[in-house]
């Protein structure tokens, strides 16, 4: 009996050590292949790409603090960044992740906001920026686009 | 019903000991995680306002050298973004300064893991997946045996007939009350 414990914890150390050493730079699904799409050009016509699916490369800058649902990743531009989104606790993007060169692959969508959930969110970056904000001056409903993402791969620049 | 008691006695007690440090992980986690609302379970922040003589509304690759010395980072960066003409980034391994190169006003915020909770959450809400796939399944049906198996060990007034059977039966009615409560809100 002693003997089979010894052996059983032993395996199970062995295992544990094995899942410990391996790859932990990918999340979620990874990325299944090489071609990358520039974001900028994603951006500058961002309609084109909807539905289809998009992997992208750049540093990831902002997350999600909370709850590690999403990463704004860097553009080639600079000032431009994307949004990837992941379901909620289906893949945690840790802060550690914050600052490392990124592929990320999803579907690119396009959220249609109300005129009155735009006002809402031109406030709130308008306070963040520290700019001046007035309502009447927004009169077209906001599209959020962004990746919904399936995996990401943290890369060496 | 001898025969069975001893079977479950036996199951209840060689389940229990293998269970114990499982047991302390998932319950330690279980408070932390479930104050998550009220604080970062797993890691610690820590902000501080810096401020480095101003280097001006310059090109990055000029800019950023000249950031990166008024700092006094010498270390490699993981990565620098220009995020708007006045605000450059600098990300460390644990670290992140954010620079206002117009008035040369720097915040700079930092995380740790927190010791042992960070681990037993990472654990608790399997975020390894693989292997502790296997070993959480394999510790849940332990708790299933040991809750099954408990019921059985003692007999008389202070088991299943008797005061046993009546704090079972709050712990069954507790999360059904609270199941209809929330379904009907």
């Amino acid at each position: 009996m002693r003997n089979v414990s010894i052996l059983l914890v032993s395996i199970m150390i062995l295992l544990l050590a094995g899942t410990a050493m391996a790859d932990q730079k990918v999340y979620g699904k990874g990325v299944s292949g090489k071609e990358l799409n520039v974001i900028s050009e994603i951006l500058a016509d961002p309609d084109v790409f909807i539905g289809q699916t998009v992997r992208v490369k750049g540093i990831a800058v902002a997350g999600c603090a909370h709850r590690g649902c999403w990463l704004n990743i860097a553009s080639d531009k600079e000032g431009q960044t994307i949004r990837l989104q992941v379901k909620d606790g289906e893949i945690v993007f840790p802060p550690e992740i914050i600052g490392e060169t990124v592929i990320a692959e999803g579907v690119w969508t396009a959220n249609q906001y109300t005129l009155e959930q735009t006002k809402a969110m031109c406030a709130a970056e308008a306070r963040k920026e520290g700019k001046e904000y007035n309502p009447e001056e927004v009169i077209t409903c906001k599209t959020a686009y962004q990746i919904s993402g399936t995996g990401v791969l943290v890369v060496k620049k | 019903m001898k025969k069975f008691r001893k079977v479950c006695r036996w199951l209840h007690r060689e389940a229990g000991f293998l269970a114990v440090g499982l047991t302390l992980v998932y319950a330690i986690s279980g408070i932390a995680i479930n104050h998550a609302h009220h604080w970062d379970a797993n890691y610690s922040r820590t902000e501080e306002v810096l401020q480095i003589e101003p280097v001006g509304i310059l090109p990055t690759a000029e800019a950023e050298p000249l950031v990166l010395d008024r700092l006094g980072i010498t270390i490699p960066v993981k990565g620098i973004w220009r995020d708007s003409e006045t605000l450059l980034q600098i990300f460390l391994d644990g670290v992140q300064y954010d620079v206002n190169l117009e008035s040369g006003r720097v915040i700079r915020q930092g995380f740790a893991k927190r010791p042992l909770l960070y681990d037993v959450n990472f654990m608790h809400l399997n975020s390894g997946k693989k292997i502790w796939t296997v070993i959480a399944d394999t510790y849940a049906g332990i708790l299933i045996l040991l809750a099954l198996t408990g019921i059985f060990l003692v007999k008389g007034r202070k088991g299943l007939s008797g005061r046993g059977g009546v704090t079972m039966a709050l712990g069954v009615v507790l999360p059904v009350v609270y199941a209809v409560l929330i379904r009907i809100q």
